[in-house]
């Protein structure tokens, strides 16, 4: 365990070594935006991490219900939590009485310090995949956002959440268990405003990660079943929020792209340095950090397509 | 730990190079490693150029230091290329692979390596002059891919996969591309108590009494279950893969042609 904090001290050291000037901790900025009647949504960048950004590049969302605000998501790290506590104070003298965490990744999952740990709940598979990985990622975070870290400790939610109904107040949350991008992966429909939480289910003009996705052909047929919904306002968990659901077919439209990509590629022995070169179709210009995400997605999803495009050689 | 050995390593490559050096180009990405692995690969009185025509195809970040891409595409190559080096500078055993291509034209060759941290990489490429030219390239990466214990070994069930090699041979305008995938931990020796385990040899044979296509000695950089990628500019008649890891382990398996 003590080699593993290790890195972790080093970035703390090198982050206080270059912010000689920046005595005082680094402040999110965060804004909250009515998109319905007791619905706001908090926006990030579309950007990936850095010491710029403090790793906002996620959105949250909060809803007041009558009987305690309902939380979605958390932010990247302890400050950011603070940060959106107080802004949602600040918003509606209401309790927060749940915080729903939609999945394990550090962007979403890492301000839970900030709130009462009898108010967090996350899906069973999530909170697994969250213990496992926690410390990974919060390595990972203090290397990529440095001092915006300050503080942050993985906290997996106490309280289990299921599929159904969650009833709070006058809404009636349709709590909804998907697979394709991390494999427990919570999406929220809000049926009296028809407010669909999607989180990172949708990516909208922001390609789309894999580290933890179980396929891109799963994660496909699973937007089939949100489009099916009476969504209103649809609230990815990067990029803008939008009042159709063109954001799902931008996903079905590049996830339908990426996996022809890699297994055409395949097909043709071509190697993964070549896929991560390969040409983006214009349509997808509006959409950043594709070519990044295209390197990460050929490094964690390439290596299945190739195996299977080879046969076994007999001896 | 990885500073300290930097600075060793840099102080080290300061001692050794000290007056014996030819006149090497500067390195354009400035590694403290760049004359002291060039003389301990190619040695002190190698001929270098740098040269885009060895076009090294690496990620700019390694999203997995364990398996980290690396193609070198040799098709602007103006002539069938000779002995070819690759390394990697910071690792603690830069050396990733010597390869000796035989006179059928070697137009590419990938496979995957491991980094330790944040690095250039080289291929060298000898001209019948005798001049090698380098392709070089930089990765960033948060590093522990050689000191990462492999994925293979810590998977209870990797002895039933050990050894078993999938393979395809792919069509090209010109000449043929063998792509070939091993299970094997290419455990590197430098985890804890584990012991160096991998394939040191590697050999693509024609038979028949005819030169082999190529042949290959690979370090402790090269990542584990291996996927190679080899293509020639003529279509060979037969392949036949060769393979020796260190524990004596030999495996053979045909590749294509004569089907
Ligand atoms: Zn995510």
């Amino acid at each position: 365990m003590i080699s593993a904090r290790v890195p972790r001290i080093l970035a703390l050291l090198v982050a206080w070594l270059a912010g000689t000037a920046a005595a005082q901790a680094p402040e999110y900025d965060l804004a909250a935006r009515a998109i319905a009647p007791g619905i706001w949504v908090v926006e990030g960048s579309t950007e990936n991490f850095s010491r710029g950004n403090g790793g906002n590049i996620v959105n949250t969302a909060f809803m007041t219900t009558g009987a305690g605000v309902v939380v979605i998501d958390t932010g990247p790290s302890r400050r950011y939590g603070e940060a959106l506590r107080a802004l949602i104070e600040e918003t509606t003298a209401e309790a927060i009485s749940h915080v729903l965490i939609t999945h394990h990744h550090p962007d979403h999952a890492f301000g839970s310090q900030a709130f009462e740990p009898a108010t967090l709940y996350m899906l069973d598979d999530a909170r697994a995949a969250l213990a496992r990985d926690g410390e990974a990622f919060a390595d990972n975070m203090y290397r990529m956002i440095g001092d915006w870290m300050r503080g942050t400790e993985v906290v997996v939610p106490d309280n289990v959440l299921a599929p159904g109904v969650l009833e709070v107040g006058r809404r009636r949350l349709q709590i909804i268990a998907m697979t394709g991008h991390t494999g427990a992966d919570l999406v929220v429909f809000e049926p009296l405003s028809g407010v669909l939480f999607a989180s990172d289910m949708v990516f909208h003009n922001r390609a789309l990660t894999t580290p933890q996705s179980p396929g891109l052909l799963g994660w496909r047929a699973e937007l089939e079943q949100l489009a099916e919904l009476p969504v209103t306002v649809l609230v990815p968990g990067h990029g803008p929020v939008s009042t159709d659901l063109s954001p799902l077919r931008q996903m079905a439209d590049y996830l339908t792209w990426l996996d022809t990509l890699l297994a055409d590629s395949a097909r043709a022995g071509l190697s993964p340095a070549e896929v991560m070169n390969a040409p983006i179709p214009a349509r997808f210009d509006g959409i950043s950090e594709r070519r990044y995400e295209l390197v990460r997605t050929t490094t964690h999803l390439y290596p299945d397509y190739e195996k299977r495009a080879l046969s076994l050689l007999p001896e | 730990m990885n500073i300290l050995i930097n600075i060793l390593v840099f102080v080290l490559g300061c001692l050794l190079s000290v007056g014996v050096r030819a006149a090497w180009p500067d390195d354009p990405f400035g590694s403290p490693m760049w004359a002291y692995n060039i003389e301990r690969y190619l040695g002190s009185d190698a001929r270098v150029v740098h040269d885009d025509r060895v076009n090294l195809r690496v990620p700019e970040f390694a999203e997995d230091s364990a398996q980290v891409p690396l193609t070198v595409d040799l098709s602007a190559f103006p002539e069938a290329p000779g002995q070819i080096v690759a390394w990697v500078d910071l690792n603690p055993v830069p050396h990733l692979f010597s390869a000796s291509p035989g006179p059928q034209p070697l137009t590419l060759l990938a496979l995957n390596f491991r980094v330790q941290q944040a690095t250039t990489v080289r291929v060298a490429v000898q001209d019948r002059e005798g001049v090698w030219h380098i392709g070089s390239r930089y990765v960033d990466a948060a590093g522990g891919g050689c000191t990462a214990p492999s994925q293979t070994m810590s998977n209870p069930d990797w002895e039933r996969h050990f050894g078993t090699i999938r393979g395809g041979a792919f069509s090209r305008a010109e000449g043929m591309r063998y792509k070939v995938n091993v299970m094997h931990p290419m455990d590197s020796g430098m985890v804890g108590n584990i012991p160096a385990f991998f394939i040191g040899e590697v050999e693509l044979r024609q038979g028949n009494g005819q030169p082999l296509l190529l042949s290959m000695a690979l370090s402790e950089s090269a990542a584990e279950n291996p996927m190679f990628v080899f293509e020639f500019g003529q279509r060979p008649p037969r392949a036949t893969l060769w393979l020796r890891d260190n524990n004596g382990n030999q495996f053979e398996r045909r590749l294509g042609g004569d089907l």
